[in-house]
């Protein structure tokens, strides 16, 4: 679904490609424990395998993170996203959308698709219940039609999980 | 009409009468205000006056008009002061101030207390973490390329970002919003701030004017103490003294707004009250529209007629020529001078209930009065504002094309012909002052018998006085603009209306202070049931003739 809204983006800018490059680079030198990169040529696409850390909720479970760069990337944050099925946690929506405050409000340009991940597989190991967030079918519902989370206003009021 | 829902209507009503007057009615809600202000009431207009000084000076205290260049001189002093008393940049300054929402006071006291937590939480550094100029490649935080220590800087914090980072990073930040003010540095645990200078270095043209603007807005949007004029096209601003009394200010553009809930100037009205107004009105527009639309029939040729001039005398065109008052439809002879100066075209009289109803019938009746009763209220509300409006537009008129042309007819020169503004410019206030006290005459329980017949009492004279005044500037102005050569009655008209000025401007005073104080002196009368005496009047002129007062003397 969000495959439309993905290819309709414009192609990545000079500078969001050399940075890209870079990144892929440093990824396979020194990738973040506990994801895989799928490689394709797609370099404005990545799909992440995300196996989650042993000892914690998602011990022995594997999903895929979709990221899509925007063309000023890394001014502008990148799309992070579940494939679903998404893991069961209070911040992630069943379409896959992920509330996390640092892929909307506070993105700075000085993170990477590794600080994310790592980011996002700290979210992950911290949950203490495996549950959707409350509102999860309201907000389903209003991203029906391909809605990237970006456009969503995200109120951030949970920072223990 | 008479539905279900107007009798839940008449129910709501009850209610909110209640909820208004349980928690007092003074102006403000603020005792101690009502007794500063009701000596200096400041009707525009009244500058010629002697107790005028007294006025301006004490409108001069209680809030300051700030233009542009008045916010950017003082945003620039604030630094200057800042920066001296702590010994820190002209930047550093800026940031601290932006911090603590402009307040040098705030800057200073919590700078003293505690100056590590305060830099720490503004962003400050005390000196800069590392050098960069002892390494010979560095590699940019944002776009991972490869740079010499001199094409990459940081903000003291020692992250290194290449020009063109910095740029595309500021940039972006100040196409987001205001947050631009408070950026720091692109490092996520990294907390120092981005100064003015680094703004100023990186940025040019639009998004540097951007930059500016935010900051210039943030000096008035930040602090307790100043608002924007909301007049549309109006970019000044009013810096109000907190605690200090009448809410009433008038920006340099000329209009006139309540600094407490920046609705238009309401006083002597409440801020509760005027929103309560305001939001039943939007809710009955639906229902009132109509009036505003339509014309009305000649009372007696029932040919339709729409209002064209702001004063409520209307003449209905011949061969009829019927004179009527354009809001209760009577004839105009009932009005007025002639009838002993009884004017009731205020006054609401519920519909009389007699003999016996059942109840659905009784219900069903109150629930069409409680519209009626609000329909009149609405109706003179309205018609008051489309008349300041008008007001508005002659007193430009006036200023701009007939004075001159006045003053060629009659061989005067324009200097002697300043009472003419002064009536225009007293018409529009109290215009003004009038429509607002038929949105407290709403909220003003029934049952109150005795405060309900001196509020009609002085609102009726108040409002007679100026239908006499505007009548006055604007029908008879018009015999001697129109005329061939100088008028020998000229004189005569100067007198009259300067008089019905200066008697006009003494009711509305009246009005005011009587609503300001919340009617309280039909309490210290007893309950009178006859409409109080001139206790209230004292200092007005009475009676028509003696209006002379001040300002005909001086002509």
């Amino acid at each position: 679904m969000s495959a439309s809204s993905a290819s309709s983006r414009k192609t990545l800018s000079k500078i969001a490609c050399n940075r890209l490059q870079k990144e892929l680079a440093e990824w396979q030198v020194n990738p973040p424990a506990g994801f895989k990169h799928k490689v394709t040529d797609n370099l404005q696409r990545w799909v992440i395998e995300v196996n989650g850390a042993p000892g914690t909720l998602y011990a022995d479970e594997t999903y895929n993170l979709q990221v899509d760069f925007p063309e000023h990337y890394p001014m502008e944050a990148p799309q992070v996203i579940f494939v679903p099925p998404a893991p069961l946690h209070p911040h992630i929506y069943s379409n896959g959308h992920i509330c996390l405050d640092i892929l909307y409000d506070s993105w700075s340009p000085a993170m990477t698709v590794s600080s994310v991940c790592i980011s996002i597989l700290s979210m992950l190991s911290s949950s203490t219940v495996k549950q959707r967030p409350e509102d999860n079918d309201r907000y389903v519902k209003n991203c029906r039609n391909g809605r990237s989370p970006k456009e969503t206003r995200w109120w951030f009021h949970d920072d223990k999980v | 009409m008479d539905s279900e829902d107007d009798m839940h209507d008449a129910n709501d009503m009850e209610s909110v009468d209640e909820d208004f007057y349980s928690d007092g009615d003074g102006y403000g809600g603020d005792a101690a205000d009502s007794d500063a202000d009701v000596a200096d009431y400041d009707f525009m207009g009244n500058e010629t006056d002697d107790s005028d000084e007294q006025a301006v000076s004490r409108t001069q205290k209680n809030y300051t008009v700030l233009k542009e260049e008045d916010i950017r001189q003082r945003q620039e002093e604030d630094m200057t002061t800042i920066s001296t008393l702590l010994s820190i940049s002209r930047e550093a300054a800026c940031i601290l101030l932006r911090r603590y929402n402009w307040s040098v006071n705030k800057v200073h006291e919590e700078w003293f207390a505690d100056e590590e937590r305060v830099r720490k939480s503004a962003g400050l550094l005390e000196k800069p973490a590392v050098s960069l100029s002892r390494v010979i490649d560095v590699v940019c935080g944002i776009c991972f390329e490869n740079f010499l220590p001199d094409d990459i800087t940081s903000v003291g914090c020692g992250h290194p970002f290449c020009s063109t980072c910095w740029k595309a990073y500021i940039t972006t930040s100040i196409n987001d919003g205001p947050g631009c003010l408070t950026l720091r540095c692109p490092d996520p645990s990294c907390d120092v701030a981005i100064g003015q200078d680094k703004i100023d270095k990186l940025t040019s043209g639009e998004d540097k004017k951007k930059y500016y603007r935010y900051l210039l807005r943030s000096y008035i949007e930040d602090s307790r103490k100043t608002k924007w004029c909301p007049a549309p096209g109006c970019d000044s601003a009013i810096e109000y003294d907190l605690g200090s009394g009448s809410y009433d200010v008038t920006c340099c553009c000329s209009f006139s707004f309540c600094w407490n809930c920046t609705e238009e100037a309401h006083r002597p009205v409440d801020c509760d009250t005027v929103s309560k107004w305001i939001l039943k009105n939007s809710a009955e527009s639906e229902n009132m529209n109509w009036i505003l639309a339509n014309s009305k029939p000649c009372p007696k040729c029932k040919r339709p007629i729409e209002k064209n001039q702001g004063c409520m005398h209307m003449t209905c065109t011949p061969p009829c020529k019927f004179e009527f008052c354009w809001l209760c439809l009577g004839a105009w002879s009932d009005h007025g001078e002639r009838t002993g100066g009884f004017y009731a075209c205020n006054r609401y009289e519920s519909a009389k209930q007699e003999g016996v109803y059942d109840e659905s019938e009784r219900r069903r009746e109150m629930a069409k009065n409680s519209l009626e009763r609000y329909t009149h209220y609405y109706e003179r509300w309205a018609t008051n504002q489309s008349s300041r409006q008008k007001a508005m537009a002659d007193l430009h008129q006036m200023q701009t094309v007939h004075l001159e042309k006045l003053s060629e007819k009659q061989s005067q020169p324009e200097s002697q012909l300043k009472f003419i503004i002064d009536s225009w410019q007293q018409i529009v206030e109290c215009r003004r002052v009038l429509k607002w006290t038929y949105a407290y005459g709403y909220y003003l329980p029934e049952h109150e018998k005795a405060k309900r017949q001196f509020f009609e009492y002085v609102q009726g004279e108040a409002e007679a006085g100026l239908e006499r005044l505007h009548q006055c500037a604007e029908k008879e102005l018009q015999t001697y603009l129109n005329a061939t050569g100088p008028s020998k009655d000229f004189n005569d008209f100067r007198t009259k209306l300067a008089g019905l000025t200066s008697v006009t401007r003494n009711y509305f005073e009246n009005l005011v202070r009587a609503l300001e104080n919340g009617l309280a002196d039909v309490d210290s009368q007893g309950a009178c049931s006859k409409a109080p005496s001139s206790k209230n009047t004292t200092g007005s002129s009475k009676g028509k003739g003696g209006g002379r007062g001040k300002n005909s003397t001086k002509t």
